[in-house]
């Protein structure tokens, strides 16, 4: 090949390597000893190999039960959020009436209101409930993002209601036709709403910093994000453990749906 | 179908909509015409404007919205240039794109806060980077401890952490680009630099002006960046407005107040995108 076929790939070499050279060091220094950071690239591949500081994370200190709220929040807000943006965004898609353009044109706008506007109020409002702390305050405002209602309106607008209306007038009750026939159908739409919302929550940071108080609620990226301003800020080993251990279910999801990540950023699921 | 009442599936994100989406957004509202401290809920009252006039006559507010814009209109252009630049680059290669989308987009997926954290270390004042300077027999840099510096090393972050984000929206504009007009140009003689000015750039207007409000909207609410890498310091040299907000609302209790700051901020970018639009919609018909 010519250079100037080359030069491109020589190019793009360079700026993969810099998008992913940080992360190698995370992962590197996180399977480190001791908590120096290492000051050269020749004194990074040097070193050993240990498991110490996932293990420290895992016995002492409080980041296994960061990672379990993560986990436990992540998972409990994906069902749901499918559910209600398939359920919801159907009803939009096929159903007519008064208020749906309101509806569609206030969802849209939620999808860039800046978040923070609606902080103090949430604050407030899970306080009156007497939530803040507990599992329902980190889970509940990730069931209003419009994103997936507004995708799945989408998705089944472009989707034929025929075997709907057949099943319809078959005399099949419209709760049925949801659950058998409309369901089992949602799986590429459903796979989009779920991965970026499952990033979503998993990444989710401003709101559970203000929505917990205990230790034990903190969630991985906000007890992360306290860990480093605490006395143990120096330990580098600890931090970039726990900042991997926050990035691996990010890099599974990646490699499954990055397909569906990509469609969810084009429709506008920035975060 | 006749216009009636809305299927029931339409109920629990709706009602989950209202009370933890519209509910707050209106309710930030009023609560920003008040003195409200949580602490002391009943002594909660109506004040008018006051907030807002405490907020434009408050040089606290004024410096972190300076900080802000310069936050904003630093990244911006500099983040939009590499991602056009990428996004061209992984439209020109046939082998490997999927390998080389799936590393540069990887890192926008990531944690700010992870991010965050791995950009503190480098900054470390025995780190990677004052490693190298040291290697190279210059002096070491205090990243986060420099007034003059902490702004722009997480604003250099901030563009690492961006650039494929905003790279990949521009590569699927690119996947829509005339072939046969291109090819044409082509064999018309002109260069690559002319086919990319005359017919690549006017077709991609709408998706630059997809990037350009994302990315605006995304940067005026830099937080994350602030909290874990200096907290608005040094001497507030990093103090953006969302952490302004924070600051007031969680440390100092004045709920109304940060009410207000979120409006101004709200009202601040809806204006600057309203400019962006009209701005870039009309060199559009210009080009």
């Amino acid at each position: 090949m010519r250079a100037a076929r080359l030069w491109p790939y020589a190019a793009l070499s360079a700026v993969a390597l810099l998008s992913l050279a940080p992360l190698l060091y995370m992962a590197r220094v996180s399977l480190g000893q001791g908590s120096d950071l290492p000051i050269s690239p020749a004194d990074w591949l040097g070193r050993p190999f240990t498991l110490e500081h996932y293990r420290s994370l895992w016995s002492g200190g409080p980041m296994g039960r960061f990672a379990l709220n993560s986990a436990i929040v992540s998972c409990a807000a994906l069902p749901l959020q499918l559910l209600l943006a398939s359920a919801a965004g159907h009803a939009l898609a096929r159903s007519r009436f008064i208020g749906k353009r309101a509806t569609l044109a206030l969802a849209t706008a939620f999808l860039i209101l800046p978040r923070q506007v609606t902080l103090v109020p949430l604050y407030l409002i899970m306080a009156k409930l007497g939530l803040l702390d507990t599992y329902p305050a980190l889970i509940l405002p990730h069931l209003a993002d419009p994103f997936g209602v507004l995708f799945m309106s989408h998705y089944y607008q472009t989707m034929s209601a025929e075997l709907e209306d057949a099943a319809r007038t078959d005399g099949l009750p419209a709760r049925t036709i949801f659950w058998r026939i409309v369901l089992p159908l949602s799986g590429p739409g459903l796979a989009v709403v779920g991965v970026n919302g499952f990033l979503t929550t998993w990444n989710s940071f401003l709101h559970p910093l203000v929505l917990t108080t205990s230790e034990s609620m903190r969630t991985l990226p906000v007890g992360l994000a306290l860990f480093a301003q605490s006395e143990y800020a120096v330990d580098w080993g600890a931090l970039l453990a726990g900042s991997t251990v926050a990035t691996l279910p990010v890099l599974v999801a990646f490699a499954i749906f990055q397909r569906q990540i990509v469609e969810g950023v084009l429709q506008g699921s920035g975060r | 179908m006749r216009a009636g009442r809305p299927s029931v599936g339409l109920l629990p994100w709706g009602i989950c909509f209202a009370v933890f989406g519209l509910f707050p957004l209106l309710y930030a509202l009023l609560l920003s015409f008040q003195d409200m401290n949580p602490l002391r809920p009943d002594a909660s009252h109506f004040v008018g404007l006051a907030n807002y006039a405490h907020a434009l006559g408050s040089p606290s507010f004024w410096h972190a919205l300076r900080t802000t814009v310069v936050f904003v209109v630093g990244t911006l252009p500099v983040t939009l240039v590499l991602a056009y630049g990428v996004a061209a680059l992984l439209g020109r290669i046939r082998r490997a794109q999927s390998f080389f989308r799936a590393a540069i987009f990887f890192p926008a997926t990531l944690s700010m806060v992870v991010v965050s954290l791995v950009f503190k270390s480098l900054y470390a004042e025995d780190g990677l980077m004052n490693g190298w300077l040291a290697a190279s027999d210059l002096a070491r840099v205090h990243w986060l401890q420099d007034p003059r510096l902490a702004l722009p090393s997480i604003m250099a972050m901030d563009i690492w952490a961006s650039v494929g984000y905003y790279a990949i929206l521009l590569l699927a504009g690119r996947k829509t680009l005339p072939v046969e007009q291109l090819e044409a140009a082509r064999l018309e003689g002109l260069t690559a630099w002319q086919v990319e000015r005359r017919i690549v750039l006017p077709h991609l207007q709408p998706v630059i002006l997809f990037v350009v409000l994302l990315n605006t909207i995304r940067s005026f609410q830099v937080f994350i960046e602030v909290f874990v890498l200096t907290r608005g310091g040094p001497l507030e040299s990093t103090l953006t407005l969302v952490y302004h907000l924070y600051e007031r609302a969680f440390y100092h209790f004045e709920m109304g107040y940060a009410c207000a700051i979120a409006y101004l901020l709200l009202a601040l970018v809806g204006v600057v995108l309203l400019i962006q639009r009209r701005v870039l919609r009309s060199a559009e018909v210009a080009a």
